[in-house]
């Protein structure tokens, strides 16, 4: 029955997704590591959602299939009770209470966490006593929050989980979710627009756009592939050399380069002694210019030119 | 611990539809409180029109003439709009708690059902306080009706009819909804004017035909418990149907 490979949790294989007019995902092939935590990226009407309603079952691929434990998810009892999906601009019954909709969550998943819910909802300040669809947009972002976190279902997607929150419930809820990750592995797949927010929760990127995958990498070796040079204007140019320049700004006489590709041992050395200063680059900047580049480009293999893989090579 | 040892193995495809069942009770004022209260309220207003009439004008009512009201019916246009309800709310959050199509659709017309028979039931409880008060001693009649009671199946007859013509609206209410989900609106207003044609042509014919004479007289051959039997048979048809639309709905806002 299972096919897929030991450690996989979702496997997405040629999918497309086409509507009338439109085509949401285009040939989506990518693999979704078992307990890991994901990042979706992508901008507005990338396809994030979807992808994600493809391999929850709620939507289906017009092509291609998707598995999830070896499996295919669409109305499949035994995957679907491990899966839980709750929607940016999710419904709920008419006229519900948090406690209704907490409730039912807690009669359909089999590892739901009264506790948790309880400690989530004070966390997050949900009015117990106002209607879901009377709240405000955060707050009805919790109630959704809440259902993911405490459904502990082996996959969970979180589907930009933050509208609407205010910087506090933000930092709650990532806090909240890596406390919760520790004490109980499971796949996290978020999806955002705002990269910098979740780039310190995840350790795999995929990156998404127009619904075709643009990038889909661990985070360390994302990272690894572009430097930040600061410093003299003909030190950096030298350690530059022929390296693709990113990003550039000048400050009188001193400038900031972003370049691809890792630096080698020696160069580092050289670094240092034309006293250069390597700041990591951030993870939005990155993939802002690795997608760009293969946009313009029109190259799907754009994005992932000029990397060093070699973990020797590589260096911060 | 990881949560997937701890998730429990394989277990039957069908072992979450009282979860499903449970979960169109979940908010209980939509199929239970807000119901009963147009079921009591639409009685009370009916008799209490009667009280008026009876006491404030010279009408009087007998058992030769009694007061007939039609106020049974409003807990059934109710609950239709509640079938509606529960296919563009409840079966959005079905989703998200990751119900299969097939078991949502199994657990909501399991409760559909069960409405449907407390619904029967409460008609038979009407119609007996009326009987045995005599309509209040006013001779108001809100559920015993002559046409409803007076044929082979009785009292019985009147409260099954009652809970499957129930139970056709629920599921008459519920596709409509569902199907808006499914399609798009243009879409929509076609079938509606495709269905519109259909019955104007039948119409149609049967005026040319001469025939509506057969139709109410094949009516008035029928029992309460026969047409009950038809009624379920349009009912189950339209359970498959609501399942076809739902197979391929999409849960989008």
């Amino acid at each position: 029955m299972s096919q897929t490979a030991p450690g996989t949790a979702i496997e997405v294989r040629g999918v497309t997704r086409r509507y009338r007019s439109t085509t949401a995902l285009d040939g989506v092939t990518v693999d979704f590591a078992e307990n890991m935590i994901h990042g979706l990226l992508g901008r507005n009407g990338a396809g994030k959602t979807s992808l994600m309603s493809v391999i929850t079952g709620q939507d289906w691929p017009t092509e291609g299939e998707v598995r999830i434990f070896g499996q295919r998810p669409h109305e499949n009892e035994q995957i679907l009770p491990r899966i839980c999906f709750v929607r940016e601009e999710q419904r709920y019954i008419d006229d519900s209470l948090p406690k209704h909709a907490f409730a039912a969550a807690s009669r359909a998943f089999p590892n739901w966490d009264w506790d948790l819910a309880d400690r989530l909802t004070e966390d997050f300040r949900v009015p117990k006593k106002t209607r879901i669809k009377k709240m405000s947009r955060g707050q009805r972002s919790a109630v959704g929050v809440i259902i993911g976190l405490a459904s502990r279902t082996e996959i969970t997607f979180f589907d930009e989980p933050y509208t609407g929150l205010d910087a506090v419930a933000r930092q709650l809820f990532y806090d909240r979710l890596l406390e919760d990750y520790a004490e109980h592995p499971r796949t996290i797949v978020l999806s955002s627009h705002l990269i910098d927010e979740i780039a310190h929760l995840v350790e795999n990127v995929v990156v998404i756009d127009r619904g075709k995958i643009l990038l889909h990498e661990p985070v360390e070796q994302l990272r690894d592939r572009a430097v930040t040079l600061v410093g003299r204007q003909e030190a950096v140019a030298e350690i530059a050399g022929s390296r693709e320049v990113l990003h550039q700004e000048q400050m009188g006489r001193i400038t900031r380069t972003t370049v691809l590709g890792a630096l080698t041992q020696a160069e580092v050395q050289r670094v240092r002694e034309l006293d250069l200063d390597l700041v990591p680059v951030s993870l939005q900047q990155l993939i802002v210019r690795l997608t760009t580049r293969q946009a313009a480009s029109g190259d799907p293999d754009a994005a992932t030119a000029g990397t060093h893989t070699d973990p020797q090579e590589v260096t911060r | 611990m990881s949560v997937a040892a701890a998730q429990s193995s394989t277990q039957s495809s069908y072992a979450r539809i009282p979860a499903a069942f449970r979960l169109q009770f979940a908010v209980p004022s939509s199929l239970v409180w807000v119901p009963l209260m147009v079921f009591a309220g639409a009685w009370a207003i009916a008799t209490g029109i009667a009280a008026w009439l009876t006491f404030q004008t010279e009408a009087t009512f007998t058992a030769a003439e009694p007061f007939y009201a039609g106020a049974s019916q409003a807990a059934m246009w109710c609950l239709l709009f509640m079938a509606a309800y529960t296919a563009s709310h409840t079966f959005p959050f079905s989703m998200a708690l990751s119900y299969s199509r097939r078991v949502f659709v199994i657990g909501a017309f399991l409760a559909f059902a069960v409405v449907s028979a407390a619904y029967g039931i409460a008609f038979m409880f009407g119609i007996w306080v009326e009987r045995i008060t005599d309509g209040f001693g006013m001779h108001a009649y809100t559920f015993d009706l002559p046409f409803l009671v007076q044929g082979e199946g009785g009292i019985l007859g009147a409260g099954l009819l009652a809970a499957v013509v129930n139970l056709m609206l629920m599921m008459i209410g519920f596709f409509w909804s569902i199907l808006y989900r499914r399609v798009s609106v243009p879409m929509l207003w076609t079938i509606i004017l495709v269905l519109a044609v259909v019955t104007l042509a039948g119409a149609t014919l049967i005026n040319q035909a001469d025939g509506w004479g057969s139709i109410w007289e094949w009516f008035s051959r029928q029992t309460t418990l026969s047409l009950a039997g038809w009624t379920a048979l349009w009912t189950a048809i339209l359970a498959v149907l609501n399942y076809v639309v739902i197979r391929k709905a999409v849960p989008t806002p």
